[in-house]
């Protein structure tokens, strides 16, 4: 069968492409809006130049060339016009305590004398180490509000997000997406701040131009734009019988509130210069942050968003939806840090691309009350799009992969 | 007139590696080259013996290569002959290792393993892999032999479990591990040899090859 | 007389002397050819090269340092991270190494470390562990640089080695290693009282101070030390400039920092308090 007669679900790319620079390919979708997620929704897709590079490592290019001096000074003024003279909280951090939120707290605090509140929307299931390093971040020095979230709605919202989306992570993206604007508008905190820019990772470049993040991110201006785990708000009311009370926590906020106050996010990554791996070691010597004992399952890597045993089970899910696993990730984001080369991080999608992650698994299809079975079979072909998956001699196998060893390649 | 280089031949028997005591004989000037051939050790102009593991195992492939003769009849010969850890112990008349066996009983002695326990009854760590004095035994001189521009308590690199133990008045320096006192080095004629490695113990390591080298007029 | 051994330890990846935690990460230090004789030069005992991507590729690419390292460095050169089978250790041994670190290929079948002592000499073969500890205060070891739990407990699996024929164990703490936060030396002690081969100590030290603890409570032969060396190497001579455009995120280098829980000291520093404690060490 011709690749141009192949369907391509989700309004991917036909032709699989990959990056010339890193190991990311033409499949990965770039950051969405998740509450207008459903089934239908035709995802936005990474940018691979004329030359086959894709937008992030074209980003990471641009990086090289920003006067990090003057952005430091952009810094400087923005949080001198912010900054409390009563010790009263001047900022807000969203995070959970992992390497990148505990770089931000800490250098907001003690490099530029900020006063932060963190806020966090507690992982779906808690992993102890990314506990641990959840009480360490705080015991560092920060006032903390974990929103603890109705269990029974998240479950059932998670639920749904697997079964329609093929998306385990989704409650726990609106939840951290939606939860900042909401604290900071209750503690009259105007400035919120993430860490790096989703421009890194291969959104539009001009995203990056302000440090602002985009307000449509966070906001929505009617209530029938929403849907959660690809379900209408509608639907959930009438179907599963959730009122809208037991949506609020993961609804984002109103628009119209939004554009009322003055809050405003930012990423730091925008000022300051972002490498992950430095973001490491500064977390260990500074917050106590400890990598994972042991190696994250789909990957080489061990610090990573560690802290929910889901995210394991939502990588493994773009391996399916997309052909590119956590491994691709990792290695492409360390390529264009150079802490890699293009030859290692093919020998590591190789070694470690797609691997199941079943370490946690059985316990989440427990909580979620979803077969086991179910899941790796039924569930898990229907979201293998054809353009991307063949079965040969009874198993699934990649038409293309960056190895050159794809079925079709 | 031309003047040949000396020609020093490294006897490759298949026990241990050779690459180190090459690579530090030629770095200080010497023309060396490796060979398991009979003809090659009558040829030479000097013989070194290197050696690491078991002293069986060596012995065997001596015997199997054919080389316990043309060694023997090197140093009936006078040449300058070099032993090196294992190179030493091959040497003596028999080792402990493994019931007895034979060595090439050039020197009288045995090879013995170092107790398991220390003096203090502690388990003693074996082998001996460390950085170790070598001292004057009984306030004997150096002169005129491999270890004259070298000091007396100088460290020297270490690594064995088996030690000599001469019934010839042939110990040149002796060592303490652990509390046990041995025999570290020996001359007997031509023979010079040492338990620790020259080689693999930085610039006084290669000050002795060096030092062997000029008193035999090897450069 | 029983002297301790102290040996500078280089993590390598490619061309690059790199420093992680936890055996994570990639922070490129500078060449570690320039280290290496750097070292040599200043009494170093032993010298420990790790490729410290090895197992991921399945490969252990030092043949070019090595050899390098081993025409003018003459004090021993141990070599581990990825050796697989008997070929690949007699490939470094050949390349100039003298001992070589074996750990995933031993873990996953012991007996090649009886057939590679047996081949190359005890002495030859170092066996590393590396210890993660566990909820219950058991020590486990690991392997793939850290990463797969073998299920192995490490005092009975150095006990095994011993038997297989290893000549030497190097005792790694996954859990302090690169941190600064001093040696497990309860760890240290479990395996040196465990066994009667040389035991080097290796994870932890963020002053000569932590040294002697490993040494007088851990009771170690030899200590292997990274961070608190190649911190006072760069301290010294600052970012050697050198082409990292092969690859190698120089961010860390040109920053000039130091982590804060290290105490950067050069081998001299080291072994002068070793000597105060009356540790005797080669002078």
């Amino acid at each position: 069968m011709k690749q141009e007669n192949l369907e391509a679900y989700y309004g991917l790319p036909q032709k699989v492409k990959f990056c010339s620079r890193c190991v990311t390919s033409n499949q990965r979708p770039t950051s969405a809006v998740e509450f207008k997620h459903t089934k239908d929704s035709k995802k936005n897709t990474m940018h691979l130049d004329e030359h086959g590079v894709c937008d992030a490592c074209r980003n990471a290019d641009a990086k090289e060339a920003i006067d990090w001096v003057k952005r430091e000074e952009e810094l400087f003024k923005l949080l001198d016009k912010h900054r409390s003279n009563d010790g009263s909280y001047d900022c807000l951090v969203p995070g959970s305590g992992g390497k990148d939120s505990a770089f931000q707290a800490h250098v907001l605090k003690y490099k530029y004398g900020m006063h932060p509140l963190t806020c966090t929307w507690p992982p779906i299931l808690y992993t102890d180490y990314g506990y641990k390093n959840f009480k360490n971040w705080v015991d560092s020095g920060f006032d903390n509000i974990s929103f603890n979230r109705n269990g029974k709605t998240m479950k059932l919202l998670t639920k749904l997000s697997i079964e329609n989306l093929f998306h385990p992570f989704q409650t726990f993206i609106l939840g951290q997406k939606n939860l900042a604007p909401k604290i900071a508008s209750q503690y009259g905190i105007s400035l919120i701040f993430y860490g790096e820019n989703e421009a890194e990772y291969g959104n539009p470049i001009a995203d990056n131009a302000t440090s602002l993040r985009d307000k449509s991110y966070y906001s929505y201006k009617n209530l029938n734009e929403i849907f959660l785990g690809g379900v209408s708000i509608r639907e959930l009311k009438e179907k599963y019988k959730v009122p809208i009370n037991d949506l609020l926590s993961f609804l984002p906020a109103d628009a119209k509130e939004l554009e009322k106050s003055d809050i405003q996010v930012h990423y730091l990554g925008y000022y300051l210069k972002w490498t992950p791996q430095e973001v490491y070691y500064y977390a260990v010597e500074n917050t106590g942050f400890h990598a994972r004992p042991f190696r994250t399952q789909g990957t080489y890597s061990k610090y990573n968003s560690i802290d929910d045993k889901i995210d394991d089970l939502h990588y493994y899910t773009t391996f399916i939806k997309f052909g590119i696993g956590r491994a691709t990730y990792d290695a492409s984001q360390e390529i264009r840090n150079k802490h890699l080369t293009r030859e290692d991080g093919v020998a590591l999608v190789k070694k470690f691309d797609g691997e199941f992650p079943d370490r946690y698994f059985n316990e989440i299809m427990e909580y979620l009350e979803i077969d086991s079975n179910f899941f790796r079979n039924e569930l898990t072909d229907k979201f293998r799009s054809p353009h991307l998956w063949v079965k040969k001699e009874g198993e699934w196998r990649l038409r293309h992969n960056i190895m050159g060893t794809g079925v079709d390649d | 007139m031309i003047i040949l280089k000396k020609k020093i031949l490294i006897i490759d028997y298949k026990s241990g590696n050779l690459f180190s005591v090459n690579q530090a004989l030629t770095n200080i000037g010497l023309n060396v080259f490796i060979s398991s051939n009979a003809n090659d050790i009558l040829s030479a102009d000097a013989i070194v013996l290197p050696g690491v593991g078991a002293f069986g195992d060596a012995m065997k492939n001596l015997h199997n290569l054919n080389l316990v003769k043309p060694i023997e009849q090197a140093v009936e010969s006078g040449k300058p002959f070099l032993g090196i850890c294992l190179g030493l112990q091959l040497l003596f008349t028999e080792s402990e290792e493994f019931g007895y066996t034979k060595g090439l009983d050039l020197v009288k002695g045995k090879v013995r393993r170092f107790n398991i326990n220390n003096i203090a009854g502690e388990s003693r760590k074996i082998p001996q892999i460390a950085w170790n004095k070598i001292n004057k035994i009984n306030n004997n001189t150096w002169d005129n032999t491999p270890l004259q521009d070298i000091k007396d308590g100088e460290f020297m690199y270490f690594v064995h479990s088996f030690y000599v133990d001469p019934e010839e008045q042939v110990g040149l320096s002796e060592t303490d591990y652990d509390g046990q006192i041995y025999v570290s080095s020996i001359q007997k004629n031509n023979i010079f040899a040492c338990q620790f490695h020259p080689e693999k113990s930085a610039q006084k390591g290669l000050q002795i090859y060096k030092t062997w080298a000029s008193i035999n007029n090897l450069i | 007389m029983k002297t301790i051994r102290i040996i500078p330890r280089l993590d390598i990846k490619g061309p690059n002397l790199v420093k992680g935690i936890h055996l994570e990460g990639l922070r490129v230090l500078g060449k570690p050819e320039d280290f290496a004789r750097y070292y040599y030069e200043n009494g170093a005992d032993e010298l420990f090269f790790q490729d410290t991507v090895a197992s991921l590729y399945d490969r252990n690419s030092l043949r070019d340092i090595i050899t390098k390292t081993a025409k003018e460095i003459f004090i021993p050169l141990t070599v581990g991270g990825g050796l697989r089978t008997i070929d690949d250790i007699r490939n470094v041994l050949r390349a100039g190494a003298d001992k070589v670190a074996i750990n995933t290929a031993a873990i996953k079948n012991p007996q090649f470390i009886r057939e590679a002592s047996l081949k190359f000499g005890s002495s030859t073969i170092v066996v590393a562990i590396e210890a993660i500890k566990g909820i219950d205060g058991k020590y486990f070891a690991f392997t793939d640089n850290g990463r797969e739990y073998s299920g192995l407990e490490v005092v009975s699996w150095a006990r095994k080695a011993e038997e297989l024929g290893a000549g030497e164990i190097v005792i790694t703490s996954v859990d302090k290693e690169g941190t600064g936060e001093g040696y497990d030396i309860e760890l240290i002690r479990f395996i040196s009282e465990a066994v009667s081969i040389p035991v080097i100590a290796h994870g932890g030290a963020s002053s000569p101070a932590d040294v002697v603890q490993a040494i007088q409570f851990g009771k170690a032969d030899a200590v292997a030390i990274a961070s608190i060396l190649h911190y006072s190497v760069m301290q010294t001579f600052g970012g050697i400039s050198s082409d990292y455009k092969l690859e190698g995120n120089i961010t860390f280098l040109n920053s000039g920092k130091i982590p804060k829980k290290i105490s950067p000291s050069s081998l001299k520093e080291i072994r002068a308090i070793l000597i105060n404690a009356e540790i005797p060490t080669r002078i």
